[in-house]
């Protein structure tokens, strides 16, 4: 049982099909939800939330139907809103207090866990403050400790990273990085910031314009290796780039001594090494080039989806 | 063990029951009213007037205390239908004014930051938002009203000289009627205008505005038109005549500009109808936006 | 000097509130980028920069004009704000053909300028709906479009990428290098700092309200003395490399990488370091994957600059 399922799911929206014919399952530790804006994402969230009714199709979060079995569904997620949403004149704890009481702990117990959920995000004596009073960086994790503190099976956080300097998104990468290595509560994070998807994510699903794009393995990605290489060179590049040509590579140069290779399996980094020390190049930078996400996204942006297929990257 | 880890785990632990946690909603709502000493000062207010009554009741019957107070003069305090129909009258109208001022506490303060999304993302439906903030409301309108009231009434009854309860039982039943249906009523009214106006203040005086602008409206209509259909509007004067009936109280209007009761109550459930509305079209985690 | 931004021991305050205390900068054309902690002072920056407040002491000149000539001043300077807020009721068009007008320019030219502004930015089809149903990325390209749209010489951008997913932040910072190449001043305030490293000529750090640094990366980089170089190879037997190093009486610090498969280095002397690396590379005594620069960037400055009691959390 994946933690998201979706089987032809079309949602209207004031009359437009905002989303249409999404299948497909995600089982990962951690997902990512990208696409353009306008793509389709929060209103995605938002009928996993039970907010909007599906027109056709279903959605299920942990086999459970977003239509008919709603609540038991929002008992077992937290949601961090991308918007500002709290209650102005309470205090951090109170806040946090009130919805882990609405999301059915105990009154001692939801204290409790309030408390630790506090302490988990990194809000120390601020919490005794109205929230009003915050910054913007203390605003985002008061929205992540509620969303945490009732214990949730599944995270659903949209642009947690939103305004935060960098110090702060730091933090808080690393903060949901440690909650999805702990292991027992799922993330859906919904963001612009490729590199956010990338450090936390290791399945993504790509959306555009409502319909599915793509849904793709992260980590499968990086464990695949392909021999592209990039290096930075001080020296006699072209006499180097000719050598290496002998040998079998694929060589490309640019200025200020760059060099974008592919080697075959034959060679290895080292052989670049001697061979560039044979012609007095000095190697000053080695990359391997691995699929990033954002050509993953770049790719699944140009293809178009046809109806319900579901492309496999 | 010496170095504790501090991980964050999924909750597995007891669940209070879905039914219970519209008590939450209750039990935070009315702690946020009574948080304010604007509320308590309300309150004390609407207080005095039984006071007052609880005094007038204990002289009425008691002909020492009487002779004390005024000697020599026939007391011209009858303790009857008539006395409760004032009481019932005061009490409510100073209802309106607590209502006023606690209902958009109630409300404003979830819609002020946006917090509803998140509110409504917990196992709650917009229903059971706006039913426990109405059993709140509801709560705190009741120590005004017929709480009091029956107080006050079943002092009457006790202290009264002669057999008082039994034929008059009728005016029990007209104060817990015309309580309740006149709390109700305003409750919801004052849910829903707070959650369409963006400031408390503002909102308080929207509500107040609701009950009596369509008075003025309806003076309006009775005098041009020379019809009693006017005075539907005129919510002090049809609530007079609803407390009136149900308390089995002598009329109080002319005949001929007595309203029917099919009237009156096609008015109030109007009133409900459009407060239901006005909820349902705010209270939502989303909006949607057309074009 | 015509062609710079000066700002000349500039102070502000609010009441008793620091904004900026002593600020002295002067920026050429091209990109510069604005860093630093949320309160930091970059806002009051900006608004003191676009002439929207006046300095408490000190003086500033933005190509030789001052906001005490406002014709010629606002019509040199475009600011886009991070705020999300417009004058109600208006479409995409009305705001900028409207704000156009203002400048006293023709119908005609406003005209014509709005709609070259609208294409810059690709919000031509939604023009003419109200900016109140916009998304918060069409929101984000609708301020930018009138910022840029009266072509002014210099340009202020608070977080100008804000809300915009991949594709469109690809798109405007390419927006933003061909302005740069045009001559103009752009000034740009981010909180990804990725981004900000591969457009910007220059990096202005500032944290409460002082001035940190300036000036272009690689010089702030190599003027931060107490932070030698770091640069970060990934190999199989990283302690091995470390060691050899050391023999060699070169490294002053050498960190394993978390997972085992990569070492950090410092060293005082690039130069040298890479001579050696490339000695060791042949030997094979090490299988040397990548070789990367770990430091050399804004993050890494940030890091050692502003460090974690930058922020206000």
């Amino acid at each position: 049982m994946g933690v998201i399922e979706l089987e032809g799911l079309e949602v209207r929206l004031g009359g437009r099909h905002v989303l249409s014919g999404l299948t497909g399952e995600l089982r990962g530790k951690a997902i990512g939800l990208l696409g353009p804006n306008g793509a389709g994402k929060s209103t995605l969230i938002n009928t996993l939330l039970g907010f909007h009714t599906p027109s056709a199709g279903a959605a299920r979060v942990f086999g459970l139907d977003s239509r008919r079995q709603r609540a038991q569904i929002r008992e077992r997620i937290g949601y961090m809103p991308e918007n500002d949403s709290f209650i102005g004149n309470v205090s951090g704890v109170r806040f946090v207090r009130y919805m882990a009481e609405l999301a059915g702990l105990p009154r001692e117990v939801a204290l409790e866990r309030a408390h630790e959920a506090l302490f988990f995000v990194g809000l120390g004596e601020v919490r005794y403050r109205k929230i009003s009073t915050y910054s913007l960086g203390m605003k985002q994790l008061i929205k992540l400790a509620q969303a945490l503190a009732h214990g949730p099976h599944l995270l659903i956080l949209d642009e947690p990273t939103n305004g935060l300097d960098p110090i702060a998104r730091q933090r808080m990468i690393q903060t949901l990085r440690e909650i999805r290595n702990a292991g027992s509560i799922r993330l859906v994070i919904s963001s612009h910031l490729l590199r956010d998807i990338d450090e936390i994510c290791d399945e993504v699903m790509i959306l555009k314009q409502g319909r599915l794009a793509a849904i793709c393995n992260i980590e499968e990605e990086r464990r695949s290796h392909r021999n592209f290489i990039e290096v930075e060179t001080v020296g006699a590049t072209d006499a180097l780039s000719e050598a290496l040509r002998e040998r079998g590579c694929e060589c490309a140069c640019f200025a200020g001594g760059r060099m974008k290779l592919v080697m075959p399996d034959s060679i290895d980094v080292r052989d670049l090494y001697v061979a560039a020390a044979e012609h007095g190049v000095e190697i000053r930078r080695v990359h391997h080039r691995r699929d990033s996400l954002e050509d993953i996204f770049l790719r699944a942006m140009d293809l178009e989806p046809a109806k319900g297929e579901l492309v496999r990257l | 063990m010496s170095v504790f880890k501090h991980e964050y785990h999924a909750y597995e632990g007891r669940v209070i029951p879905r039914s219970a946690r519209i008590g939450v909603l209750v039990r935070y709502g009315l702690s946020e009213a009574w948080s304010s000493r604007i509320t308590v000062g309300l309150f004390t207010l609407a207080m005095l007037p039984v006071i007052v009554d609880l005094v007038a009741i204990y002289l009425a019957n008691n002909s020492v205390a009487r002779m004390l107070v005024s000697p020599g003069s026939r007391f011209p305090l009858q303790i009857d239908d008539k006395f409760f129909l004032r009481v019932l009258s005061a009490q409510c109208w100073l209802a309106l004014v607590v209502n006023a001022w606690v209902a958009p506490r109630l409300v404003s303060f979830d819609l002020a930051d946006n917090a509803l999304p998140i509110l409504l993302s917990h196992p709650i439906s917009r229903f059971g938002y706006v039913l426990g903030k109405l059993i709140g409301l509801f709560s705190i309108l009741s120590l005004v009203t017929w709480v009091p009231c029956l107080l006050l009434f079943a002092y009457q009854a006790y202290t009264s000289p002669g057999a008082w309860f039994g034929p008059n039982l009728q005016v029990a039943f007209g104060l817990l009627a015309g309580s309740v249906l006149w709390i109700v009523v305003v409750a919801l009214l004052g849910l829903a205008l707070s959650s369409w106006v963006k400031w408390r203040m503002v909102a308080t005086g929207v509500i107040f505005a609701a009950v009596f602008v369509p008075a003025g409206i309806g003076g309006v209509i009775t005098g041009i038109l020379r019809t009693k259909w006017g005075f539907l509007l005129n919510v002090p004067v049809m609530m007079t005549e609803v407390w009136q009936r149900l308390l089995g109280a002598p009329a109080v209007m002319r005949r001929d500009l007595e309203l029917p009761d099919a009237a009156i109550a096609v008015v109030l459930l109007a009133a409900i109808a459009i407060s239901l509305a006005l909820l349902n079209a705010r209270i939502r985690a989303r909006e949607v936006v057309r074009g | 000097m015509t062609d710079r931004i000066i700002f000349e021991n500039v102070s502000k305050f609010y009441g008793e509130v620091l904004g900026v205390n002593r600020v002295s900068l002067s920026l050429p054309p091209g990109v510069t980028t604005l860093v630093g902690p949320n309160g930091s002072g970059k806002t009051t920056l900006m608004n003191l920069m676009t002439g929207l407040v006046q300095p408490s002491s000190g003086r500033i000149s933005v190509l030789g004009l001052t906001p005490g000539d406002p014709d010629r001043f606002f019509r040199e300077v475009g600011y886009c704000t991070q705020f999300d807020s417009f004058p109600r009721g208006l479409t995409g068009w009305d705001f900028l053909f409207e704000g156009l007008l203002m400048h006293g320019m023709s119908g005609l030219d406003a005209h014509r300028l709005a709609y070259e502004g609208l294409e810059r930015v690709g919000l031509t089809e939604a023009a003419h709906r109200k900016i109140a149903g916009y998304s918060k990325g069409m929101r984000q390209k609708i301020r930018l479009a009138q910022a840029i749209a009266h072509h002014p010489r210099v340009l202020v951008l608070d977080e100008p990428l804000n809300g915009l997913d991949p594709i469109a932040r690809a798109e405007s910072l390419a927006l933003f290098e061909e302005l740069s190449r045009q001559g103009m001043h752009l000034v740009i305030s981010s909180h990804i700092l990725d981004e900000v490293d591969r457009i910007s000529d220059r990096v202005v750090l500032i944290t409460g309200g002082y001035l940190v640094a300036e000036g272009s990366i690689h010089s702030v980089r190599s003027e931060v003395r107490d932070k030698p170089m770091q640069v970060l190879i990934r190999c199989d037997r990283p302690e091995l490399l470390a060691s050899r190093m050391f023999t060699l009486n070169h490294c002053v610090e050498a960190r394993l990488h978390p997972d085992g498969h990569g070492v950090f280095l410092r060293t005082t002397d690039i130069d040298e370091f890479y001579r050696l690396l490339n000695g060791i590379a042949t030997e094979g005594l090490v299988h040397i994957e990548a070789v990367a620069p770990a430091d050399d960037d804004t993050r890494a400055i940030y890091q050692y600059l502003i460090g974690s009691e930058g922020g206000t959390s």
